[in-house]
């Protein structure tokens, strides 16, 4: 393996290659900073320019594009609050307090070093534990996911803060939207009262960019009389050495709890930013400045969120299945070079192999460097006056919503969800929960249903006779709920003491 | 310098599908850019097609072909989006006969297929063979049958998604002979083969590019394909199931709203079938592993009727199980 592993990178350290990625990396950074623009739509319109390039460029220009979209996702979830995915709602809890404070570079770059680390960390470890990731991933079928999503969603919802009842309020909220729409195991039209428009459910973009950037450009204009005509608070300071260090364990715990998250098929990078982001809170002697613009809120997601990509090439390289849409991008890249992932590949051309898991390695190197280069022009956006950057905010959004699959029913959405954020945040709702329900409902149902399928209506005895993983996981609810149960008398008796 | 000239092919692809600004053509067909509604999500086999399609067709049409994607519903939402856009040819649907065909007798659609579009060509078709793990007991198609009839239900069938590319030919072939299996719904091709791989489904489907990829792990039992499609595996026709070879393949059509100018039409017909003889088409073709079986517009629609005769038999046949 050592030899191949050498020979693979050996392959990568052509001039060429690092120039396409460096290429891919900036019109990643770019593309996934505007709201709308999405990396996998990214990625698809440029697939036909790696057809006509070597394997070796053309392959590292995608992941390029990949790993700077992802990044530069980031960046609107931290300067203006809108998320462009899924991944980046965890960002926005502490981001934009840290804009507002004035240290919008001491965020922007705390998350690009936390992504490079969480990214390059995860890709080393997959590169040297592909065999044993690959034998996790087979083991992972519809019982043993439904569980784990079982019990994300159950860890993030005990460990996230607020209401109790407000949160499960919103959470249920959240799944039955997520209900709307042809069902996906029977392919039933469910709440659509023959709605042709709502059939394909509704959509993620235009709901996140609704719930986070329409209330704070309405509570920006509500505050106009206070600061009207000021300038924004200027980009700040760069992130010290001794503000890094300090988040330095939060980063650790979120690389390894994000990597561990990727191992297992179809949970993602979404559950790993939430669960990154719930242990730093956890752990953190100061919880109560979470939320209100702690570095360590900015560093558990982007860390986390990242640390997933390295094991989500896996089941791509070793058996020629791709786990998400991006993985089914690069997929589409190798095939058309001729090469055809799977066992044949891995053992015909391991080098190959080798050489493609380097290039991630190297394209997170390339991302620090380029990252940081941009990172002072992205800075400067705090700098547009208010009067100017909350309309622009809105025109952003209105355009991101629309330009993301030109459907303007979306609009509708962007504009329900906007008023439905804006009610929640005037009465202390907390809008994570109901997006947290609305991603990982789908998933949950579709593991659920199979489970069904699969037990033939005898799902106890499915599990028990030929599904010893899920027992094994089952096992671990009982376990969780008793150390939650002792944290929460522990916490109880110190507060009466 | 080979670096250069590849680079500069793949920008000048890049180039024509993303921007509009060509050369300025006589007031003739067409004269911007034509955009092609894929009903289908990012990264797929259709996407691929697609993509090579656009690479390659703005040489035969002289202008930019932009790929949209308008995944949903099962394809509902993309072919809706292309039946409500104006019949001028400048919107075309890329498709395959599964969405085209048999959605319209499973869900209340607002089109349709035979009254509201034309085809343009059958670029290609795709034929799925069966496959179990090479360790299944299942040695034979018949084997798996003569379990099957005896077992009614215990068979696993996981497939890529409902009335899709696999479940259809799959549904046709157990129905035709009298097995019914229980059929499990994966989010598309990969996770099913990974289902088969693992032991969570008895038995899938895929394409050969896929079957090539696996080396020794899979063993595929029979084709449901008109010809040969894997050496030395028999086709449906071969094992005496007759009908299924034809109806169960997968056409990928390229489709125009009905009424679009006859000159039009014309000429997104010939750019299609002039792109046939193109040396770069057929060897992106070949490396995705697909074939390029061309078929004109004008016989493509002569056989899109009896296959929504023979879905809709199908889909009632399951619906009364």
């Amino acid at each position: 393996m050592l030899q191949e592993l050498l020979e693979g990178l050996s392959l990568i350290l052509r001039v060429d290659t690092v120039l396409m990625t460096g290429a891919g990396l900036v019109l990643g950074i770019l593309v996934g900073s505007l709201p709308g623009f999405t990396t996998v739509m990214a990625m698809a319109v440029l697939l036909p320019i790696s057809f006509f390039l070597d394997p070796l460029v053309g392959i590292p220009f995608l992941i390029g594009v990949y790993k700077g979209g992802i990044y530069g996702g980031s960046i609107p979830a931290i300067l203006v609050g809108i998320p462009g995915t899924g991944a980046s709602v965890a960002t926005t809890f502490d981001g934009p307090a840290l804009t507002k404070q004035g240290k919008s570079r001491k965020a922007l770059e705390m998350a690009l070093y936390a992504s490079v680390f969480g990214d390059t960390a995860s890709s080393i470890f997959t590169i040297f534990l592909i065999g044993p990731i690959a034998l996790v991933a087979m083991r992972i079928g519809p019982p043993e996911l439904a569980v784990v999503l079982a019990l994300s969603m159950a860890i993030i919802a005990s460990t996230s803060g607020g209401a109790v009842k407000k949160g499960v309020l919103m959470l249920m909220i959240g799944i039955f939207i997520s209900l709307i729409g042809q069902d996906p195991i029977g392919a039933v039209n469910r709440f659509t009262f023959d709605v042709f428009a709502i059939q394909a459910g509704i959509d993620l973009l235009p709901m996140l960019i609704g719930l986070f950037a329409i209330p704070e450009i309405l509570l920006a204009v509500e505050s106009r009389i206070n600061e009207g005509a000021k300038a924004t608070k200027p980009e700040g300071e760069r992130l010290s050495w001794q503000e890094l260090k300090r988040s330095a364990r939060t980063i650790l715990r979120s690389t390894w709890m994000g990597g561990a998250i990727g191992a297992v098929p179809g949970v993602g990078q979404v559950v790993a930013a939430f669960m990154g982001y719930a242990a730093a809170k956890k752990a953190a002697p100061d919880p109560e400045t979470f939320g209100k613009g702690d570095l360590d809120g900015v560093a558990a997601p982007e860390a986390a969120n990242n640390a997933v990509n390295g094991p989500t090439m896996v089941p791509l390289l070793t058996l020629g299945i791709p786990g998400d849409n991006i993985t089914a991008i690069l997929l589409g890249a190798f095939v058309a070079q001729g090469l055809r992932p799977g066992p044949q590949l891995f053992s015909d051309s391991g080098a190959m192999v080798y050489a493609l898991l380097g290039s991630m390695v190297i394209a997170c190197l390339l991302l620090l460097v380029l990252g940081r280069a941009m990172i002072p022009i992205f800075a400067r956006v705090v700098a547009i006056p208010r009067s100017y950057l909350v309309p622009l905010t809105m025109i952003f959004a209105v355009a991101g919503t629309y330009v993301y699959r030109s459907n303007p029913l979306d609009l509708v959405f962007l504009v329900v969800f906007g008023l439905f954020g804006y009610g929640a945040r005037k009465l202390n709702f907390d809008v994570t929960p109901l997006v947290m329900g609305f991603i990982l409902a789908p998933p949950l149902e579709y593991a659920i249903g199979q489970t069904l399928l699969l037990s033939g209506g005898d799902v106890a005895g499915y599990i028990v006779n030929e599904r010893p993983v899920t027992l094994a996981l089952l096992a671990l609810i009982p376990m969780l709920l008793i150390f939650a149960l002792r944290n929460h008398l522990r916490a109880r008796r110190k507060a009466a003491a | 310098m080979k670096l250069f000239t590849n680079l500069g092919k793949g920008l000048i692809a890049g180039a024509l599908a993303l921007s509009a600004l060509t050369t300025t053509a006589a007031a003739e067909y067409p004269e911007k850019p034509v955009t092609m509604i894929i009903p289908l999500g990012a990264g797929g086999s259709h996407d691929l097609n697609a993509r090579v399609i656009a690479s390659i067709l703005p040489t035969y049409l002289g202008q930019p072909v932009i790929v949209k994607l308008m995944p949903g519903a099962s394809g509902q939402t993309g072919t809706a989006a292309a039946a409500n856009s104006a019949a001028d040819g400048y919107t075309i649907l890329f498709t395959q006969n599964f969405i085209d065909q048999l959605q319209q007798h499973v869900a209340k659609l607002p089109y349709d297929p035979n009254k509201d579009f034309v085809t343009v060509a059958r670029t290609n078709f795709a034929a799925p063979s069966v496959i179990v793990k090479s360790d299944s007991e299942f040695t034979d198609f018949n084997s798996m049958l003569e379990y099957g009839k005896a077992n009614p239900g215990k068979l696993r069938f996981g497939h890529s998604g409902n009335w899709g590319a696999f479940m259809v030919p799959g549904a046709l072939l157990f129905t035709e002979a009298g097995v019914r299996p229980t059929l499990v719904p994966h989010k598309g091709g990969g996770p099913a083969l990974q289902a088969l791989l693992a032991g969570d489904v008895d038995v899938s489907m895929a394409f050969n590019s896929v079957i090539d990829s696996q080396g020794d792990a899979l063993r595929p039992l029979v084709s449901v394909s008109p010809g040969t499609a894997i050496e030395g595996v028999p086709t449906t026709g071969e094992v005496g199931i007759e009908g299924v070879g034809d109806m169960g393949i997968m056409h990928r059509v390229v489709l125009v709203p009905a009424g679009v100018p006859d000159e039009a039409l014309a000429k997104l017909r010939s750019a299609f079938a002039e792109m046939q003889d193109d040396k770069t088409y057929k060897r992106l073709l070949g490396k995705l592993g697909e074939n390029a079986e061309f078929m004109d517009g004008e016989a493509y629609d002569s056989i899109r009727l009896k296959q929504s005769d023979e879905y809709k038999a199908l889909v009632d046949g399951l619906a009364s199980n």
